[in-house]
């Protein structure tokens, strides 16, 4: 039960992050990525092939996988979703979509359904190892890099001049447009933001688990969950909605076996989506 | 005068060649297994029908109600294993079978509105899809549908290509019929004033969330009954491939491409989506990276779709939800308009 419950808080870090950057383009263009989870699992395989090039060398395989996941960021906002935002949000909503369906069926001719995972020290070592509680190195690495990212991301954002435009362009893109911000300029900005952290995460899922081409769809459930029971938009929350995630599903594992823990998972998020469907932390009433 | 009357007379020779044109689809519809030797063809026709129906259901709710869902699956899933667990377990008779399906799906949108219709725009799609994602874990867990390695619908069997297709040239008439009558309707009116402006006609004494809950019931019903039809012509039914993003898939790309909100959409899309997947299965495992290519090219160039487009263009559209006047009456507004102006 402990166990259960330690390694879904740590766990609850890792969705952190992957949250966080479905959070951040929700923020600032209230649109909500349909293709986050596919573009997750795209910098996973990306950091596998750059691995497989360097010959294992995981860490210089992160950085490029971040650097390639920023660039991509860049086209995809900068081509597809500029050009179509104004058109309202369902359409926007709908090329995500497109784009998820095109990524997993690219990633998945390409790399087949074959289940792979990034080889790494981390994992197999154990931080504690008590009959009670052991905890995998990987999970507390993690949730030690979501909370690094979330301070990073805090801080940019409340005292840098480009913060200082997303957040004026999340609150009101009209009136920042008014006071000189490019607003176009700030959306490709955040996107390759999201899309940098979004190449963390997918290292780190690939570091912990086995992926292939048809479970981006999951994580972006756990992405959108971890959003919303945090509240859109807000940082610190994003880190508690991973915990609460993290832990539904593995308490779930623990009273009705590992089939339906996300299924436990998933009615969390219906009943907060129900009962506050604003977030637990929504700033304001804002909507 | 004389110009009013040729003016009325040409209204009714459009009128006339409008309906002819439709009887002599239904003609062919009804004929088709009869004129034509090729089994092919009545299949593509079946499928073209029932994929038809799952659009119609879904531009009700996207195009028309404002209600984005990307969770519909779920009860093509219901539909489906109503036909496979009542007709394969307990004997019952499919039509039937079918039929409970789509009270059920009813009965289980009903389940989850209370939940579904506090949340709005994208809360509401993610909370659909959520919904269908968890119903997927919960039958793969479940002994009535034999957990994840489904059921083999014996029953079915014994249906000819033929019977299939005329079950399905039904489901997909009646989709339309359904969709055209309930715009004709008040509900129609009030759901096209919530769309243009929600907070006005909510002032004029449109019931929302009623309004809403009524698209989504038939929807529902219609879908399920759908995804039974779906599985009489598949026969093997398992969770993960009845409550399917695939068939959200589908369903977004027939409206989208065909023109979401509008009557005809459902009906190109489905046609066009039908023969583009026959098409690619030539290219084994690059057909859903092209069709997601196509559906993002083709929302970038024309967001409003094929039937969208054309009618911002031209005005030409061969199902109006919107009713016109009666010509006489618009020509007696015409001729008194006409007479101040003298």
């Amino acid at each position: 039960m402990l166990q259960y419950l330690v390694q879904g808080i740590l766990l609850g870090g890792l969705y952190a992050i992957i949250g966080i950057g479905m959070s951040l383009v929700f923020g600032i263009m209230r649109l909500t990525n349909l293709a986050h989870g596919d573009l997750m699992i795209l910098s996973s395989y990306t950091a596998l092939t750059f691995c497989e090039l360097l010959g294992g060398n995981l860490i210089l395989a992160a950085i490029l996988t971040i650097i390639t996941m920023i660039i991509v960021g860049f086209f995809i906002q900068g081509f597809l979703l500029n050009n179509i935002l104004d058109k309202g949000s369902e359409p926007a909503l709908l090329v995500t979509f497109g784009v998820s369906v095109f990524l997993a069926n690219l990633l998945h001719k390409i790399f087949s359904a074959d289940y792979r995972g990034l080889a790494n020290s981390l994992s197999n070592t154990k931080v504690i190892s008590t009959p009670a509680v052991s905890i995998s190195a990987m999970y507390l690495f993690s949730f030690l890099v979501a909370i690094l990212l979330i301070t990073g991301l805090h801080l940019v954002m409340q005292y840098t001049n480009f913060g200082r435009s997303i957040r004026a362009t999340s609150d009101n893109a009209m009136a920042a447009s008014l006071t000189g911000v490019n607003t176009k300029k700030t959306y490709i900005y955040a996107m390759m933001l999201s899309m940098g952290v979004t190449a963390v995460s997918g290292v780190l899922i690939g570091c912990t688990y086995t992926f292939n081409a048809s479970v981006g769809s999951s994580y972006l459930i756990i992405a959108f969950g971890v959003v919303v029971i945090g509240g859109m938009g807000s940082l610190v929350g994003t880190l508690v909605g991973g915990i609460v995630l993290g832990v539904a599903q593995l308490l779930g594992s623990y009273f009705f076996g590992s089939g339906v823990q996300m299924l436990v998972a998933y009615v969390v998020l219906l009943i907060v989506l129900a009962t506050r469907p604003n977030g637990l932390f929504a700033r304001g009433a804002r909507k | 005068m004389k110009n009013t009357t040729q003016h009325l007379s040409a209204r009714k020779f459009k009128k006339v060649g409008k309906y002819s044109a439709l009887a002599i689809i239904l003609i062919l519809l009804a004929t088709l297994p009869l004129l034509n030797n090729s089994a092919y063809l009545v299949s593509l026709v079946t499928l073209i029908m029932i994929y038809m129906a799952l659009g119609q259901m879904w531009n009700l709710l996207g195009g028309y109600a404002g209600l984005l869902s990307l969770g519909m699956q779920a009860f093509i899933g219901i539909g489906g294993y109503s036909l496979a667990v009542l007709s394969v377990d307990y004997g019952m008779n499919i039509f039937v079978a079918v039929l409970i399906g789509g009270a059920l799906s009813v009965l289980f949108g009903l389940a989850v509105s209370p939940a579904l219709f506090k949340m709005t725009g994208v809360y509401f799609a993610i909370g659909t899809w959520v919904i269908a994602e968890a119903l997927m874990i919960f039958f793969s867990n479940w002994s009535v549908v034999k957990y994840a390695k489904g059921i083999m619908i014996k029953t079915v069997y014994h249906l000819s290509g033929t019977q299939i297709y005329y079950i399905a040239v039904v489901l997909g008439i009646a989709s339309v019929l359904i969709v055209f009558l309930i715009m004709r309707s008040k509900t129609g009116l009030s759901l096209m004033a919530m769309r243009d402006n929600p907070g006005a006609a909510e002032a004029m004494g449109v019931k929302i969330f009623s309004t809403k809950l009524k698209c989504y019931m038939i929807a529902c019903f219609i879908t399920g009954i759908a995804g039974g039809v779906m599985y009489i012509n598949l026969a093997n039914i398992t969770p993960s491939a009845s409550i399917s993003t695939q068939w959200t898939i589908a369903m977004t790309f027939m409206v989208i491409i065909g023109g979401i909100g509008t009557m005809e959409g459902p009906i190109i899309g489905s046609v066009i989506y039908v023969l583009l997947t026959q098409y690619l299965y030539n290219f084994p495992g690059s057909a859903m990276i092209i069709l997601g290519a196509i559906a993002v090219i083709a929302i970038m160039i024309m967001p409003n779709g094929i039937m969208g487009t054309i009618h911002n263009k031209t005005g030409f559209e061969i199902l109006s939800p919107r009713r016109t006047l009666s010509p006489s009456i618009k020509d007696i507004l015409r001729g008194s308009a006409s007479d101040t102006n003298r």
